[in-house]
């Protein structure tokens, strides 16, 4: 298995990734936690003055919602070119290139995991209802980094074919952060389209996680199957589409 | 597989399809599919029907003039490509030496490149701490060791990379004109390093442009054109044979 053979590969070229992304900036590692926090001070302002939204917490609400949503965001733009960014480990030597995709959404797992660290303290200060619930972070968050490795391996693929992918999935991706309960309550949603809306797998992951990070409650066992149902679907799905794709990677990068 | 046997290749052919109008973008594709779709291309055949074995412990060479399938073949025997039809066989744990330095960062230190290419290479964690002293040594770069890669001349970076990758430790070891490294005297400490591999009874298999290198090293060799093998044997005929096609090639 080659997430057996090749772990201290993949953690590596993680550890690697991380630490370019970082060093990169002035600010380096400062500047990936202001980031959400600058984003939920603009969208409080726009949506508590201009929309005049009335939500409990609402601070609270959006980072959770901002955070949930970024690793899905930078996570899978990141990921997308893990292999055409990385074209002498693709055609001048073989190692699965599954590798490539999996260490890159795992850099984008722990910059996640960090945000997340960033808001335990904001969620005692704002005076969110912190219960040991909130231990069910790392359940959760496992099932959506299945999520996002799977939707990854499909994208990263066929990056390698089309090359203004990226393009695209900047526009879903756009259309996603409104589709999903980010900046507004889900009671903003007519009833008669909510069972579509809940559909969206990232409500589904959104709203588990206020429920344990700011509500105190449990998340429930019918969401957090249905999210976990929809986490393996996609790896399998993702590595099937990967396999049939990844024959010609070396010829076409 | 014979247990002699360190490479064996049966019936290799790979070819290439190069459509007149490339098309790498969706876009591309729809606009295509606008003005009528055109998707012909055309075939080129890197290798036809290329059958041989190397035995375990020789060292053989592949010539043949650019363009001849030389580097697909090495591709194809690395698991870069894949092959259309034939079989590959390999007995043995490879290392592919098609480029040297594959994946360094140019951001990060000489030693925490060492560890990322030595894992790229196939090294496990302990393996490269194990070696590490011996790496650097090697290399020469001792004073460098917490200095970023760009700040390193591209002759002290192939020095890194290839003292890491000598490390690996392979049964098999595919070079592509790599012996060609740094300067006079590091150039003589590769070639001694591989002439220790050699007498280790380690399997190479050389794809050189440079006869010379060819016919010191090599007991056999093969000398291939347009995909197809012309000769193979003891490397002199095989070396005569190429000068002579190059030379009727070039007289006409």
């Amino acid at each position: 298995m080659w997430l057996v053979d090749y772990r201290d590969l993949i953690w590596n070229l993680t550890i690697s990734d991380l630490k370019v992304k970082y060093q990169s900036s002035v600010l380096g590692f400062a500047w990936s936690l202001l980031n959400p926090l600058l984003m939920m001070l603009v969208l409080y302002f726009v949506f508590i003055n201009v929309f005049r939204l009335d939500q409990e917490n609402f601070a609270l609400y959006l980072l959770i919602g901002i955070i949930v949503w970024r690793f899905l965001a930078n996570g899978t733009t990141m990921a997308m070119g893990s292999i055409v960014g990385r074209p002498g480990l693709v055609t001048k030597l073989y190692i699965p290139r599954q590798i490539l995709v999996m260490s890159s959404v795992l850099s984008s797992f722990i910059s996640s995991i960090l945000e997340f660290a960033v808001l335990i303290p904001l969620l005692f200060i704002l005076g969110a209802k912190v219960t040991p619930n909130i231990l069910f972070f790392p359940i959760v968050h496992g099932i959506y980094f299945l999520i996002v490795y799977g939707a990854s391996l499909v994208l990263a693929a066929f990056f390698v074919y089309f090359r203004d992918l990226n393009q695209v999935w900047d526009v879903v991706m756009q259309a996603g952060f409104f589709l999903s309960p980010i900046v507004y309550p889900i009671s903003v949603i007519p009833a008669a389209f909510l069972d579509y809306y809940m559909l969206n797998p990232m409500t589904v992951l959104i709203e588990t996680y206020r429920r344990f990070l700011l509500y105190g409650g449990t998340p429930s066992p019918m969401g957090l199957f249905f999210l976990l149902a929809v986490g393996v679907v996609m790896v399998a799905a993702g590595a099937l589409v990967f396999k049939r794709l990844e024959r010609r990677f070396a010829e076409e990068i | 597989m014979n247990s002699d046997e360190a490479i064996m290749v049966e019936h290799l052919s790979k070819e290439f399809r190069i459509p007149h109008d490339r098309k790498v973008t969706v876009y591309e594709h729809i606009v295509g599919l606008l003005k009528g779709g055109n998707y012909s291309y055309e075939r080129f055949s890197a290798l036809d029907d290329v059958s041989f074995t190397v035995k375990r412990g020789e060292t053989f060479g592949v010539i043949g003039p650019n363009g001849s399938g030389k580097s697909t073949l090495l591709k194809i025997l690395a698991g870069v490509l894949y092959p259309d039809s034939g079989k590959v066989r390999v007995n043995g744990k490879i290392a592919p030496f098609l480029e040297l330095g594959v994946g360094f960062q140019p951001d990060l230190t000489a030693k925490e490149n060492i560890f990322l290419y030595g894992s790229i290479m196939g090294l496990t964690r302990k393996e490269i701490a194990k070696r590490y002293d011996e790496i650097l040594d090697f290399a020469e770069l001792r004073r460098f060791e917490n200095m970023k890669l760009k700040n390193f001349s591209s002759g002290m970076a192939v020095r890194l990379a290839f003292a890491t990758a000598v490390q690996t430790d392979p049964d098999i070891l595919l070079v592509d004109e790599v012996l060609a490294v740094g300067d006079e005297a590091f150039q003589r400490k590769c070639s001694e390093k591989i002439e220790e591999i050699r007498r280790q009874g380690k399997t190479i298999l050389i794809v050189s442009h440079a006869l010379g290198t060819v016919q010191e090293l090599c007991e056999r060799c093969m000398l291939l054109k347009n995909g197809k093998i012309l000769a193979s044997g003891e490397t002199g005929k095989v070396v005569e044979e190429y000068l002579r096609i190059s030379a009727a090639g070039s007289g006409m």
